[in-house]
């Protein structure tokens, strides 16, 4: 019983970390960027749906619109901060981004307060019984909601026009240059999907805690780089497995070794066990 | 280039009007160090508006000796490297009398150094490190230290609840490891069985696997250390599992956000803290009204804390009838003053003795529930 | 000198020494490590244990450097396995790794506590200052020897293509397990004197942000000019003093200088440097 619970907790886990993380891969596959600032917008998406819920009084209105609208930003930092200084070393980007993410936290807190916010009457807390577990409707949301969100989003990069040429992208951007695809076009639509994402989970979480605050973008921000690399670094389904197995891992290492070890450090051991010794990662490729 | 030339001639005359400013006035300056930006950025906030009130209030009042006081804040982002330049600026530039720590545990410590060493006195607001006071005799403190509160803990569930399964709950950080030690030295003694013990970052959010084992464990009452960001998330989860033991915390807790996040669930949460809020000594309810009135927003604990440090420093200042630092140490050492946090008197190694207030949530406030007044128990170390 | 500039000028002289050993590692050797802190904090704990057993000054410094690189091979190692990103990611781990050891250490390390009264060097305030400055001369003078040595120029080869380097005869493995032992003994150096600075450590002090900021140091100075990171690590470690007056805006200024700094000038002071230097000498070359 135990047992199931702790797995079904570490599904939660992973569920979130997937469509984190995801985003971060994409960006990767494409641009070769460590997108530490992809987690300031994880965050800048927790305080848009909790805005947007608080003010619409309709978490079905608010998610979308604030997905929508950190896609937006996302395609900005693109343009703005990435594209200047993608043929630079792949150093300059990374620092670039981590100061990009100071940058937004501080923001956050100089407009919002060092407090963090909650919402006014947080939707999806009704709990109900389910094989003798005891679940929170929002846990059931965000494991339904990432599965499907992931599984549309796969479905349409293989059955749409965008979506098969965003794969040529990925796989040979020089290829498909030739072939007369948008390389441009393909990385607005990667960061607008990525950073969308980013903001569904941020929403996910501030769900599960009733609470936003300026650092909670803190430990995305290097977890998510763990997953992708464990998952072999641009590769997405690898990304998916990563996040899963990390997941699990943490739910049951937080009870059963984290009296020696916490969290961040039982994720971090996993994975340099395995990079020891699979170098390219899990699933990577070469 | 005219633009530019304005620039600066704007930014010079602010320079000079802030040097002015800062020379003009014959005022009594208390130095005092605390996270404005950072992860701490919340505790810097409130510690600052409960100095920034008592300054106001004891100039409102005509001073001290005749003076007005002036805070001189700096923000060390709770960083020990920072906070050793701080200290450092605050006696050797600032001048300050004497300095007050509104910061965390490290900054608090590694200053409270160079206090005692240009032999300046230094009072730490909420910093609960065991060895702040031992940086020397200059150095004091109005908050408990951790062990206090965690035998306080033990005993608020062992005897005034009569609970006896216990599991706790520990934040892995420098508070939480010191309110284990505590509860744990004296669990026995109040017929406790503590069934097991698991740990957490201050980072973490996401308490289900932890939830899911305290669950099978089944206890009578959860020792769960924290601030109100995480024990806002930890307790809401509990309860939505459908753990129904009671929740014992301390005065991380304490501050009116852990109700706004945890909601119902904040309900009979009960804390260990030093503020109580159906006080009815009028030093304590008079803050609560000014600093409600000034911040904007409820009172928590480090606000009282960095509140209750200042109004110590006056009464010392007046007590010695001037700045000579020596003089100030001994007026300090031998305060005993009503403030905002109880009643503060100081033993040999400069740890405060006062009563540990019990506040429970009640109808979605903290309320009165008990106090704990056991000289033997809560006797700090004298040394 | 007053007391206040004498500690900000050790705070420097420490950073000086910590930027530059990881300029070795990824300026040099282009190594890129996200863990540098880890070392930093070896240094510091092995200081702090060896001077409260009453090891004199000097041999618990040297310990520091000793126990540091040993810690700095051994991720050498891997750097041989993994490489690129994914040895950045590797050394950020380290870094979680270590300060997740040290952390439930409480017996030995103080866990959460950390390490109180650690014994003084031995130095007033000011001679700790000119010790502590002097070593960074030492350590910017060895920077500078061995980038002009053949050390440097093996570095170099390593940084600008593995491949090509070994297939010209440069062995890539001893080069870049000598860049990761010097550049860490150079951390635990600067962890030594940072315990005997402040006399007291905790773990946060060697975290995730520490990496991150010993990186920004060397990224802004200009990666792999031993000049530019040495402004680069006086410029970020005075700078919260300068702002100072806007208190509340300290950070946002900082993350907004790094991401500005990689944005308009990605190779850093260093870069801005040379390229004035290039255009006053052809402004002087033709009038």
């Amino acid at each position: 019983m135990l047992f199931l619970e702790l797995f079904a907790q570490g599904l939660i886990y992973g569920c979130m970390y997937a469509t984190i993380a995801v985003g971060l891969t994409l960006v990767y596959s494409l641009l070769r960027i460590l997108h530490v600032a992809h987690a300031g917008l994880f965050a800048l998406g927790g305080y848009l749906g909790l805005l947007l819920t608080n003010a619409t009084g309709s978490l079905i209105l608010a998610l979308p619109l604030a997905a929508a609208a950190v896609g937006v930003v996302g395609m900005a930092i693109y343009r703005f901060c990435y594209e200047p200084i993608l043929h630079r070393p792949p150093y300059v980007a990374l620092i670039a981004s981590i100061g990009l993410f100071i940058a937004l936290e501080e923001i956050f807190r100089l407009i919002f307060g060092p407090y963090g916010l909650t919402y006014a009457q947080a939707p999806l807390q009704e709990t109900f019984a389910m094989g003798g577990m005891t679940i929170r409707r929002v846990e059931i949301v965000i494991v339904v909601g990432s599965v499907l969100i992931l599984g549309i989003l796969s479905w349409l990069s293989r059955h749409t026009r965008l979506g098969v040429a965003w794969r040529a992208t990925v796989d040979d951007p020089q290829m498909a240059a030739s072939f007369g695809i948008s390389v441009l076009k393909v990385r607005y639509l990667n960061f607008f999907i990525g950073s969308a994402l980013a903001a569904v989970a941020g929403v996910f979480i501030s769900l599960l805690s009733n609470l936003v605050e300026p650092t909670m973008g803190g430990v995305p921000s290097y977890k998510a780089l763990a997953i992708i690399v464990l998952g072999g670094l641009g590769n997405v389904t690898g990304t998916l497995c990563a996040s899963l197995l990390l997941g699990v891992t943490e739910a049951f290492g937080t009870i059963y070794i984290g009296n020696f070890m916490d969290r961040d450090a039982i994720a971090f051991a996993f994975m340099i066990v395995v990079l020891m010794v699979r170098p390219q990662g899990l699933f990577g490729g070469r | 280039m005219l633009r530019s030339k304005r620039v600066v001639l704007v930014v010079l005359g602010l320079v000079i009007l802030g040097v002015a400013n800062a020379t003009g006035a014959d005022t009594i300056k208390i130095g005092f160090n605390t996270p404005l930006t950072g992860f701490a950025a919340s505790d810097g906030k409130s510690c600052s508006e409960g100095a920034k009130l008592a300054v106001d209030q004891i100039n409102a009042e005509g001073g001290v000796l005749g003076r007005q006081l002036e805070l001189v804040i700096y923000d060390d982002q709770a960083k020990p490297a920072q906070a050793i330049p701080i200290a450092n600026k605050l006696i050797g530039k600032d001048k300050v009398v004497m300095g007050i720590s509104g910061s965390y545990s490290g900054a608090t410590r590694s200053a409270a150094g160079v206090f005692q060493e240009n032999k300046i006195p230094y009072i730490s607001a909420y910093a609960i490190h065991p060895d702040i006071t031992r940086a020397g005799d200059y150095v004091f403190r109005t908050s408990f230290l951790g062990e206090i509160q965690g035998k306080a803990g033990a005993k608020l569930i062992g005897e005034l609840m009569g609970k006896r399964k216990v599991v706790m709950i520990t934040l892995q950080n420098d508070f939480g490891q010191s309110l284990a030690a505590g509860f744990k030295s004296v669990a026995e003694r109040y017929g406790l069985a503590i069934l097991n013990e698991y740990q957490y970052a201050i980072k973490d959010r996401q308490f289900g696997a932890m939830v899911a084992k305290v669950k099978a464990d089944a206890p009578d009452a959860i020792y769960a250390s924290g601030y109100y960001f995480t024990a806002g998330p930890l307790v809401s989860q509990l309860r939505a599992a459908g753990v129904t033991a009671s929740v014992i915390g301390q005065e991380g807790y304490d501050s009116q956000k852990f109700i706004e996040i945890a909601g119902d669930a904040a309900e009979g949460v009960i804390i260990t803290t030093s503020l109580d809020r159906d006080s009815t000594v009028p030093e304590t309810v008079d803050f609560m009204k000014a600093f409600e009135q000034q911040a904007g927003f409820k009172v928590d604990m480090v606000a009282a804390s960095g509140h209750t440090a200042v109004k110590v420093a006056a009464a010392a200042l007046a007590k010695a009838g001037g700045t000579d630092p020596k003089a100030l140490r001994d007026a300090i050492a031998a305060v005993e003053l009503k403030a905002s946090t109880g009643e503060i008197r100081f033993n040999a190694l400069g740890e405060v003795m006062k009563a540990v207030q019990i506040q429970v949530v009640k109808a979605g406030n903290w309320r009165h529930y008990a106090v704990i007044d056991d000289p033997e128990l809560l006797a700090p170390p004298e040394n | 000198m007053g007391i206040y500039e004498i500690s900000l000028a050790t705070v420097v002289g420490i950073n000086v020494i910590l930027a530059l050993g990881l300029n070795l590692i990824t300026g040099f050797c282009g190594q890129i490590s996200l863990g540098h802190a880890a070392f930093y904090g070896i240094g510091a704990y092995t200081t702090a244990l060896a001077a409260q057993s009453g090891v004199p000054g000097l041999v618990s410094l040297a310990a520091a450097m000793f126990a540091a690189a040993a810690i700095g091979v051994v991720v050498g190692l891997a750097s041989l396995r993994v490489r690129h990103d994914f040895l950045a990611i590797t050394t950020m781990g380290v870094g979680f790794l270590f300060l997740g050891i040290v952390r439930q250490e409480d017996r030995w390390l103080g866990g959460e506590l950390g390490i109180s009264a650690i014994p003084a060097f031995g130095l007033s305030k000011p001679g700790y200052l000119l010790f502590v400055l002097l070593l960074a001369l030492l350590t910017a003078m060895l920077s500078g020897y061995i980038n002009r040595s053949w050390m440097g120029f093996a570095f170099e080869a390593v940084a600008d293509d593995e491949d090509t380097a070994r297939v010209v005869g440069v062995d890539v493995a001893a080069y870049k397990l000598a860049a990761f032992s010097l550049g860490t003994a150079l951390a635990g150096l600067a962890g030594g004197l940072y315990a005997y600075f402040t006399r007291f450590i905790v773990p946060d002090d060697f975290g995730f942000i520490t990496s991150i900021s010993i990186l920004s140091m060397v990224a802004v100075g200009g990666i792999g000019s031993t000049t530019g990171v040495i402004l680069g690590a006086g410029l970020l470690t005075l700078m919260p003093e300068f702002f100072r007056f806007i208190s509340d805006y300290k950070l946002l200024v900082y993350g907004v200088l790094l991401f500005a700094v990689m944005r308009f000038a990605p190779e850093g002071l260093a870069g801005v440097g040379r390229s004035w230097l290039a255009r006053w000498r052809l402004g002087r070359r033709a009038p």
